[in-house]
């Protein structure tokens, strides 16, 4: 049985802070950086970067808060965000002058009015200096003369690097077995060796590259120092001697760690959080994630509770201190894109359970811990993902069954059947893919071994197929129509594919949307890839490439394929929109004739205005995907192999590009740029979650349901696919509900199926959390590639989490 | 002349049906039931034929659609009802009301209803439609799932039944029979070889009182539930228990006393608490009011599970 233990005082004190603190926005990151780049224009590519995080490490003030045992902190005070200038700011200057950032409903800051006026007199110099305005002059220049408007590529003309890299897994087992103490060294006798030999040919590319990783190392060592040297500081004042006992094994933590291989538990979980926030400090606070904890952490602590030097309850108190540093790092983002990754989230995805590189079951005391900290700590940040094998034990089904309806949608379900096939389609061989995890929302990789950048470029990397689609049927002009635009768009952005009132047959419509996918398909991996081309020098990436797995051998950045293994990710959204479109076009026009395509055009040119009674048909009697009625389901297959196909066949500098279908909420906020679809959607509704079909459309129940999503191959997917369900949680009551929900997991796996989230809550008690916020702080949800507190997450948002069926009986 | 087809009438087919017997089951639901139990929550279930609904929240109101519901009707049966708010726009809608009295079932206005506030239930399906349908979830009838033939009262579409029950077990798949057992004995001597398990209803032991409120005696029931027993077939025993009719600690007594009777025939008894899910169900198909009652408490459902397990019977509570 899985039962939740006691919370310890301060771990409850603590977590009360986390959930009653208003964030604020710390200025000392951005202080730092801002006078290191004003005064360092001659410093460019890795050694500016390497450079530029180590004056962080020695200079970012220390915050140890009260209680705290796992410490390291961007700033000065608790659930403070850091400003990352270097990717992406125009945004944030423009927020900052309007002063809304305090203002808005979704996700506010408070900044001091002594920070804000530095920002404001500084800001500018970040005006040319962004990662954005330098890929801005780097675009395709077909893309900059012909495409701009099509609506299907996030690429546009300008701020084309809206976020950093981030989604990538660093090499834990390094961190802690090896300590960036031996990894200097290493880097040092690489630099001895090829001082003597000359710097000969191209090796001085390699040379810059150790110069960097001696540098970042260095770095991350005198931090952890610094920070041994304030627990030291707090320990001598501090009156309570169990307190001072702790501070002072904190402090020899802290001094021995990140310089030297970990000793036991505690030195291994402040490891790999420190470790963690270095690679936040350097700016990559975007779904970031900690890959396998349970695998990297099991061994210490099953050593140091055989030695009996730890007690069960303690290592789970400093697991549950560890869950709350996580959840307590966020990051300001535009207004606008809070609407994606709602509720203060950074997305830190820890991995549990699956196989180990044999094939056995991984499982170890450290994966039930993990479940523990979430669901007694009703946690939805860090997310957890649980890897599931045929040999995965009826207690950890249980353990996570029973967490995912404590802390809902925690962890993810995924399933090693499907995923490590689909790794080992992009190249990876078995035993490498066996020791995949999670990155970001749901995108499987190995991280620490393979840079599989799977959240691409980040918010560029999503292409819009549902808009992809209207283009294929509107001679490849996007018919977006903005709030007073009286004529209809006329500009050109895709191929001429002719008008669907042209077409007369189901072939004709497929072909069309080939064409579009294809296209772009191809534009969206060029624009990837120029991006990437100005990444990969200006963003290198040392205290990444310090730990992962043949970059130092190679001696390159992970940023210019110096990783064992290379892939880049990419994600469609509004799969369930064409699939079904598809099918109402065929049923319609071509199978009932009920109307001809000229009337479906025009209902869908004119937003269902005097077609009503056609919306009608459409949402009422048209046999719909998500039903198990193979009719309806019958260009599933078409639209999610026409997309993946086309994206796995592009190249990029480092690799090939990998399909996923994840929407974290970016289908509600596509949705309000893409016009009318033929599904019933009108201009402005959210696009479909995941593979799931339109909101609303599924009746049949879960079964059915999971009978649709199964019609196409998920492992062509490699970079992820999202399903979402929502049960009542009446129907899911006792061990033989639990068994009973595992049963349908299990089977939807067998089948093929990737990934399931879950929601065991019902519409009814969402929608009294919408009236009543108050009785609901600690509900938590799972939205997309997020779980978020309910309350917390935007409205648009909360009414598309409700409309998804609830499936049950 | 053309051989008439075999065909069975359905209101529903349910997947993921975790309430009707073991693991994850398909249920067929079949339309018609001799009895009339107050508190069913199926109501749509007890008519043996075609019945019109209507759902006011699918409703898109008569200026939507213009009026083509009240236009289709040759009995003018639907009227303008009530209105609406509708939870998306915030706008009055005006909706309709079914006559009931003038309706007569005929679907004319299900036809024009494009958003299906109004639709005919009941839906015939032959035998292998049928099949085929639950067919089609059978990798998911794990943990000793399957399909489950439910009602109405199944046995009273007896020939249509078997035929499936029968074809279901050629294809091996795990069957359950949802039944009141107020049928004739040879009906369930036929299907008995092709039926996994009954789950079985008891409502009173008391014949006069089971008579006064669901409008049928209980001999037949009993002496059928004996019978399946002496056959050596399998039941789980479910007795909804509804306030004022049948929850007294005396009637459990004796439903304990009865189970035991039957022995290893038994495999679970499930106490179903009243539950009042079903009273907006009655609205779809009728004006008539319809009696509701307060559910029975958690720890009241407690004692009356403590009572049979006096008698060593295996219960639990749904």
């Amino acid at each position: 049985m899985f039962e939740l233990k006691p919370v310890s005082d301060r771990v409850q004190k603590i977590r009360q802070k986390y959930r009653t603190t208003r964030p604020r926005i710390d200025i000392n990151r951005y202080r730092l950086v801002t006078e290191f780049y004003m005064n360092n224009p001659q410093l460019t590519g890795i050694l500016k970067r390497a450079k530029n995080l180590r004056n962080i490490f020695e200079n970012l003030p220390v915050l140890i808060n009260e209680d705290e045992v796992i410490v390291g902190w961007v700033g000065t005070s608790y659930r403070c965000c850091a400003l990352y200038p270097e990717t992406s700011f125009n945004w944030f200057m423009k927020e900052l002058r309007a002063g809304t950032i305090p203002l808005r409903e979704q996700d506010p800051y408070d900044i001091d009015p002594e920070d804000e006026k530095y920002v404001l007199e500084t800001g500018d110099f970040w005006d040319k200096n962004q990662m954005s305005a330098i890929v801005d002059e780097y675009m395709p220049r077909y893309h900059r003369d012909n495409m701009i408007g099509n609506g299907v590529l996030f690429f546009g003309a300008k701020d084309n690097c809206q976020s950093p890299v981030g989604h990538f897994v660093a090499n834990f087992w390094n961190a802690t077995q090896k300590g960036f103490g031996a990894i200097r060294d290493e880097a040092r006798d690489y630099m001895a060796k090829l001082e003597e030999e000359g710097l000969q040919g191209d090796t001085i590319f390699k040379y810059n590259f150790y110069r960097a990783i001696d540098i970042v190392c260095q770095g991350i060592i005198n931090w952890s120092k610094r920070y041994a040297r304030e627990a030291e500081r707090l320990a001598a004042i501090e009156e309570n001697p169990e307190r001072k006992a702790e501070l002072l094994r904190m402090a020899d933590t802290l001094d021995w760690i990140m310089e030297h291989p970990c000793r036991n538990f505690h030195d291994a979980v402040q490891c790999i959080y420190l470790y963690q926030m270095g690679m936040i400090l350097d700016g990559q606070l975007h779904g970031i994630s900690y890959g396998r904890v349970d695998q990297y952490l099991g061994h210490y602590y099953e050593q140091d509770i055989a030695n009996g030097t730890i007690t069960p309850e303690y290592a789970q108190e400093i697991l549950d201190l560890f869950y709350l540093k996580v959840a307590e790092c966020n990051k300001v983002w535009s207004e606008g894109a809070t609407k994606s990754g709602p509720g203060y989230t950074s997305g830190q995805l820890m991995t549990l359970g699956g196989v180990d590189a044999e094939g056995n079951d991984a499982t170890n005391p450290v994966t039930y811990m993990m479940l523990q900290s979430s669901a007694r700590l009703v946690l939805h940040d860090p997310p957890q993902a649980l890897r599931i094998h045929e040999g995965t034990p009826d207690e950890l089904w249980e353990a996570a069954i029973e967490c995912t309806k404590k802390a809902g949608g925690v962890p993810t379900f995924e399933s090693d059947r499907v995923i490590i096939p689909a790794l080992m389609k992009r190249g990876l061989p078995l035993e490498v893919a066996r020791n995949y995890c999670l990155h970001g929302c749901v995108e499987p990789g190995v991280g620490g071994y393979e840079w599989c950048q799977p959240g691409g470029t980040g918010t560029e990397s999503y292409l819009n197929i549902a808009n992809a689609f209207l283009l294929a049927i509107n001679n490849g002009i996007n018919p977006m129509r903005w709030p007073g635009m009286e004529e209809a768009p006329s500009k050109q952005t895709g191929p001429a594919t002719g008008y669907l009132y042209e077409m007369t047959s189901m072939d004709q419509v497929l072909e069309a949307v080939k064409t579009q996918f294809d296209f772009f398909c191809k534009w969206q991996c060029a624009c990837i890839n120029a991006w990437e081309s100005m990444s990969s020098f200006h963003m290198n990436l040392p205290m990444i490439s310090a730990t992962m797995d043949g970059c130092m051998d190679n001696g390159k950045d992970v940023q210019c394929g110096g990783a064992r293994y290379n892939s880049t990710g990419n994600s469609c959204i509004g799969l369930g929109n064409v699939a079904d479109s598809l099918n109402i076009i065929n049923y319609l026009c071509f199978e009932t004739k009920k109307c001809t395509t000229r009337e479906l055009y025009d209902a869908i040119m004119n937003n269902w205005e005097g077609y009503e009674e056609l919306r009608q048909i459409i949402n009422g009697e048209v046999p719909r995907y998500g039903n198990g009625i193979a009719s309806a389901d019958q260009f599933v297959e078409f639209t999610a192999h026409t997309y993946a196909e086309a994206i796995n066949r592009h190249t990029g500098p480092r690799g090939g590009f990998s399909a996923g279908c994840y929407p974290v909420t970016a289908n509600v906020i596509f949705g309000w740029f893409t016009w009318t679809t033929p599904d019933g959607r009108k201009v402005g509704d959210p696009l479909t979650d995941g593979i799931s079909n339109v909101q609303g459309m599924d009746k049949n129940g879960p079964v059915s349901f999971l009978n649709s999503v199964l019609n196409f191959d998920q492992s062509l997917y490699g970079n992820g696919t999202l399903c979402n369900m929502k049960f009542h949680p009446t129907s899911l009551r006792g061990a033989e509900g639990n068994m009973k929900l595992r049963s349908i997991m299990e089977t939807y796996f067998e089948e093929g199926g990737m990934e399931l989230q879950l929601n065991i809550v019902s519409s009814d008690t969402l929608r009294d959390a919408q009236k009543h916020p108050e009785n609901y702080k600690d509900l938590v949800v799972r939205v997309a590639g997020f779980s978020a507190y309910f309350v917390e997450v935007f409205k648009g948002c909360q009414d598309d989490l409700i409309a998804r069926t609830e499936l049950a009986l | 002349m053309e051989e008439k087809v075999l065909t069975g009438k359905l209101y529903d087919i349910q997947g993921f049906s975790v309430q009707d017997g073991p693991g994850i089951r398909t249920t067929a639901f079949l339309k018609g039931c001799p009895l009339r139990c107050p508190w069913c929550h199926s109501p749509e279930s007890q008519s043996y034929e075609d019945q019109l609904s209507w759902i006011s929240m699918r409703c898109q109101g008569v200026d939507a659609c213009d009026s083509r519901c009240i236009k289709a009707c040759p009995k003018g049966a639907i009227e303008l009802g009530g209105t609406r708010l509708d939870a998306k726009t915030m706008e009055e809608l005006q909706i309709i009301h079914v006559n009931r009295d003038l309706c007569d079932n005929c679907g004319k206005c299900a036809e024009v209803c494009h958003p299906q506030a109004l639709y005919i239930c009941g839906k015939d399906y032959t035998v292998e439609e049928l099949v085929q349908r639950l067919l089609q979830d059978r990798k998911f009838f794990k943990m000793g799932g399957g399909v489950t033939i439910s009602g109405g009262e199944c046995l009273t579409q007896p020939e249509f039944t078997y035929q499936v029950l029968k074809r279901l077990k050629e294809e091996g798949i795990n069957t359950a029979v949802d039944t009141t057992g107020f049928c004739k004995w040879e009906i369930i001597e036929r299907i008995l070889p092709y039926t996994d398990l009954f789950l079985y209803d008891l409502k009173h032991m008391d014949s006069e009182k089971h008579k006064a409120v669901v409008a049928v005696p209980n001999e037949p029931i009993l002496e059928n539930a004996r019978k399946i027993a002496a056959a050596g077939g399998k039941m789980q025993v479910r007795i909804p228990v509804i306030p004022m009719f049948n929850h007294d600690e005396e009637n459990i007594r004796k439903t304990a006393e009865f189970c035991k009777e039957l022995g290893d025939a038994v495999t679970v008894i499930q106490l179903l608490p009243y539950h009042n899910m079903g009273v907006s169900k009655y609205m779809r198909i009728s004006d008539k009011p319809v009696a509701e009652a307060t559910p029975p408490s958690d720890a009241y459902m407690q004692k009356l599970k403590g009572i049979m397990e006096e008698y060593g019977l295996p219960v639990t509570i749904h």
